[in-house]
Parts: C-alpha cells; structure tokens; sequence
C-alpha cells in the first residue's frame, strides 16, 4: 500500500517496486493457483529429499518427521554396510543385468514396429494394429503377472500344457520358478507390455519428414529398404536419440519399459531369487518390511545418485554426438 | 526389371504384414485367453487344452466372486478412489497449470524451477513413507488421493495445452468483467477437452491399477484396493511352496487359479470401455508433452 503513494517515476528503484507489486497484485489469483502447487511440491517432494539426511543418521521411525534433523549422525555407516553385504554382488549384478538387457531389446523394438506400421499402406489395418499394441500399457503390471502365471506357470500355463501335449517336453518347465528364467521372463513381459506405446512417439516423428523426400528416392530407383535407411531413420535421428538419453537417464528404474521394481517384486520369489532380487526390492524388503529406514534409505540414495548421473552424462555424450539433446 | 522391383515389393509387404499380424495375436491372445478361462469352470480348466473357447462354460466364477464381499468392496473401493483422485487430481493440475501458463507471471522462473527439480530428484521411498506417515496420512482413505494429486509431468503438459489456446478468448472475457476463477472455469476449462481427457485417462488407469499403496502404506483390510487383492490371489498361486491351486471350499470347481483369471477381467474390463473414448485425445494430448514438430 504504501509503495503506491510514492512518486512513479521510471527507472529509480522505487518506481520499479511499485510497478512489480501493481503487477503481482493484478496477478494474485494467479499465484494462489500456484501457489497451491508449490506448497503440494514442498510437502511430497521437498520435505521427503530433507528426508535424505536419514541414511547418514541413526534414524528411528518413533521420531517422525522431527526423527530426522534430531537423530544422531552415523556418516557413512549404512553405505559401508551396504557394500559389505553377502548380497551385494548379486544385487548389483542383477540390477545392471536387467537393466541393459532391457535397453538392448526394449529400446529397438517399438522404432522396428513404427517402421514397419509406417509401411503399411492399409490405413484401417495400421490403425488397429497401433490401437492393439497399446493396450497392455494400460493394464498394471499384476495383471501382467497374472497373465504370465496363466500362460507359464508349472501346473495351470497354457504354454506348458501346449508343449507337453505336442510332446516337446515330458515334463513342465519352470519358467516362473527357476532362476534360468527369470531376465528372459522379465525383458519379454517389458517389451510385450510398452513396445506399443513408445512407437507412438516414434510414428509422429516418421510423420513429420517430407514425403517428398521418398518421392525423388523412388524416382532415383532407391527401394522400400533403400528408403528406410537412408530417408526413415535419418528423419528419426532426432526423436532416437532423445527417447535413448530418456532410456539411458531412467535404466536403473526399467528404461522406458518401465518398472524394474514392480515386475522383479511380482515375478520374483524365493527359488528365482538368485537372479530376481535387485537393489530396489531388496531396499523395500529392508526398509519396510524390516524397519531398517535408514539402511533402506542409504540404499535408495546410492541409486538415485548414479541415475541422476546418467541422465545428465547420456544427455551430454548425445548433444555432443549428434546435436540433439533433452536440455 | 519393373516386375522385378514389383515381386521384391510384394515379398516384403507379406514379410510385413506377416510379421504384424504375428505381433497382434501376442498382444490380444493372453487377453482373449484370460477371457474365456474365466468363464471355464475353474477345475477343468487345471487340466489343459482350454485355447479357443470356453470347453465347459460357467458363470460360477463370477458368481463366487460377487458374492465375496471381500472382493465387493475392494472393486468398489477401486472405483471411489479412481472417480475421486482423479477428479481432484484434474482440478489441483489445472488449477496450477493455468497460473503457469501465463507468460507474463511474476517469478515464473523460480515457479519451473521449483517444479522441474522436484521432476529429477526425490528423497525415495523411505522418505516419502515417514512424511505420508508423519502427515496422519497412513492407513486412511485419502493416501490414494491426497499424495497423487499432482505430478510435475501432467503440469507441464497442461500447461503447454493452455499457452495454446488463443489469448484473445481470455481477453475479451477480461474486457467483459470476468475475474480468473470465472475465466478459468468457464472459458478455459470447456475449450481444453482434450488435454483433460489425456490427464483423466492417466490419472484414472494409474489409480485403477495401483497396488503398492494399499499394500504399504494401508493396513485396514477395509481399505484394500482391487489391484491389491489381485496381487494376492496371484502371489500366492505364484509363490512356490503353495503352487497347488487351492480350491475354494464354498463352491465346488472354482479354483484360486479361476477367480484370479475372473479378478483379471474385472479390473480389465473398465479400462477397455474407457479407452476407445479417451484414445483420439491422448496421442494429441502425449504428443505435447514429448515431441514437437
């Protein structure tokens, strides 16, 4: 109020005060609305970074919120706990393992499908398969699950009654309870459920090169696979590497097939833990169901260091490969 | 040579067509096979050879299961919180989009800031589960609603739909007397169908299909969630030590094997009636958010 009274005149500090307060009281419903936002932000998800402190603290959940800034400091205890664990090798293991088999299937096929889609010349046909093939991104990974059990498991799976009846095998394999199974199991289930859903992006990118590009290569005599390579891909450059520095920036939590949480905690159990049990489940199991909150949290910040990491050397090694980057 | 070039053309739009048609029958086949399995009777589908029909066909499947109410009120319980999270989830969005989206706001740098950060990094799981805890927010109702009701990725693609919507429209509502809130409810809102059908799919499939909260986070067996009684069912058939599927003793030939297949369908069948609605929107609607041009 009073900062409208002094004397408007352009430039002097005062003037410039008045002239900000004017627009931010003309604006004020407006940062209400964000403000709404903003204070959401600090209560699920600034106040839960404060909550990092725990992995170097003595943390007890007696001490809520308070527990935290109160409990006694401990450094680098939990870290070195977790390194020394029995389990620690095969976590890790498992944890890059599937990751990166995920990249190397997941990452490929949905630019494969759009290609393929973008060959199709029956328009009613394309459109259905694309309406098809995402589908499953909609459903939740214990569908998922459930669908695996009804189409693998041991005693009820179609996959095994079908093989035993041809007389493949004479017994049923254990695809849901072996830990020779397991990566295969959880990479197919990815790909079958997101492979859909990110030719999407891929098919709007195809969408927007120039026809006439394809034009002058046929009327060069390139052919479909000639025009593929040399006109579809290149068009994609762009649109490849920035779902790869996505892929890349998110691998430890599943890359874009998403989840390596839920599906290793569904699928896994105690025979394929050899090859199911990842950081992530083994930091849930240690957290909450054990109340080990602080264990579980140093656990949890060792990942989303190295993920914060890799989003920010796979954005840099693509902006300096090619150009295009996500920032 | 044009025939040549002709032949080589069909070889490789069969090899195409071939090898969709194969990749269409994966996706919809387990769904199809889900279907009829629920409407087999649940201790001849153990023995096998159930692929294309149903061989002996029953509805004892879904009677049993509407008529436990166990899982009556898990489903309804689903149905509340995706009807009430994503209705509020939509209005604290746009609410905070529609403010952002205003180019001319003051500290609109330190706003994004704020949110993008928030976008990169989280304290993680354990964190999150003493500030749920330390709210009162546990073992309650409003922990499916309350904590999900704004995400940075639907703010930012709300806001990139409504700087695309023309400013004269706001400014001739402005000129009439029209406040924000009148502008936003009225004007905004109704033109902005497509991005809120987007977010509304979203939201609402997220929380149809979540199952983690209810299972940390809930411990009243009153408050279970559909998804969450499902991953029961399954886990325990799932789990080896009890791979035997267990019959259910009130009704003969229903197998847990039987009513997990009919809880499937029931948590699947929303979604398929909603998708072909919502589908025309949300690749608009994603393609916002991701790529341009």
């Amino acid at each position: 109020m009073e900062l409208e009274t002094q004397p408007k005149s352009p430039g002097t500090g005062g003037g410039r005060r008045s002239f900000l307060w004017k627009r931010f009281k003309k604006q004020k419903v407006l940062h209400l609305f964000v403000g709404l936002g903003m204070i959401y932000l600090l209560i699920f998800a600034y106040t839960p970074m404060f909550g990092i402190l725990m992995a170097f603290k003595d943390y007890s959940i007696s001490g809520g919120i308070k527990g935290i800034f109160t409990s006694d400091w401990v450094g680098l205890r939990y870290f070195d706990e977790f390194v020394h664990d029995y389990q620690f090798g095969k976590l890790v293991r498992n944890t890059l393992v599937l990751s990166l088999l995920k990249v190397i299937f997941a990452f490929p096929a949905p630019i494969l499908l759009a290609i393929m889609l973008n060959e199709v010349k029956h328009m009613a046909f394309k459109r259905f398969v694309q309406t098809i093939s995402y589908l499953p991104h909609f459903i939740s990974w214990v569908v998922v699950v459930g669908v695996s059990y009804a189409f693998l498991s041991a005693d009820v799976g179609v996959v095994n009654k079908a093989l035993m009846a041809m007389g493949f095998t004479d017994e049923p394999l254990a695809f849901l309870t072996s830990p020779n199974y397991f990566w295969g199991l959880a990479v197919g289930s990815a790909v079958w459920k997101e492979m859909g859903w990110w030719t999407i992006i891929f098919l709007a990118a195809i969408s927007g090169i120039s026809p006439s590009l394809y034009e002058a290569a046929e009327i060069d005599g390139a052919g479909r696979l000639a025009r593929i390579r040399y006109i579809t891909l290149p068009g994609m450059k762009g649109t490849i590497v920035v779902v790869l520095v996505l892929t890349i920036g998110s691998i430890l939590g599943g890359g874009l097939v998403g989840s390596n949480f839920e599906q290793a905690y569904l699928l896994g159990n105690s025979i394929n833990n050899p090859t199911s049990e990842i950081v992530q489940t083994y930091a849930f199991r240690v957290g909450l169901s054990d109340g080990r909150f602080s264990y579980a949290a140093a656990i949890d910040l060792i990942q989303s260091v190295i993920s914060v990491a890799l989003i920010f050397s796979s954005n840099f090694i693509a902006k300096r490969v090619s150009g295009s980057s996500l920032f | 040579m044009l025939k040549s070039q002709r032949q080589k053309d069909f070889v490789f739009d069969s090899v195409i067509y071939v090898v969709l048609f194969i990749i269409m029958l994966t996706m919809l086949y387990p769904f199809y096979y889900v279907l009829i399995a629920s409407f087999n009777k649940g201790s001849d589908s153990l023995l096998g050879g159930v692929y294309l029909w149903p061989r002996n066909f029953t509805l004892e499947n879904y009677r049993v299961f509407m008529d436990d109410p166990k899982w009556v009120k898990a489903f309804l319980i689903s149905v509340l919180r995706t009807v009430s999270g994503t209705l509020l989830g939509l209005l604290l969005t746009s609410i905070v989009a529609y403010g952002l989206s205003h180019r001319d706001l003051l500290f609109s740098k330190v706003y994004f800031t704020v949110i993008v950060f928030a976008m990169y990094f989280s304290g993680g799981l354990i964190p999150y589960y003493v500030v749920l805890r330390s709210l009162g927010l546990l073992n309650s109702f409003a922990v499916y609603i309350i904590p999900s009701m704004l995400s940075t990725f639907f703010l930012l693609i709300a806001i990139s739909f409504f700087r695309e919507i023309p400013a004269e429209l706001k400014e001739s509502a402005h000129i009439d007397g029209a406040g924000e809130l009148t502008i936003f409810f009225r004007i905004i809102l109704p033109v902005s169908t497509p991005v809120l059908a987007t977010m509304a799919l979203f939201m609402g499939v997220g929380q149809w299909n979540s199952w983690l909260d209810s299972a940390y986070f809930v411990q009243s067996e009153e408050l279970r969630t559909l998804a969450f009684r499902m991953m029961e069912v399954i886990n325990k058939s799932n789990s080896p030590m009890d791979s035997l599927a267990v019959a259910n003793s009130a009704s003969a030939g229903v197998t847990s094997f039987s009513l997990q297949v009919t809880s499937m369908v029931v948590s699947i069948v929303p979604i398929i009636c909603v998708y072909p609605f919502l589908q025309k929107y949300f690749v608009h609607g994603i393609m916002l958010g991701s790529v341009k041009g």
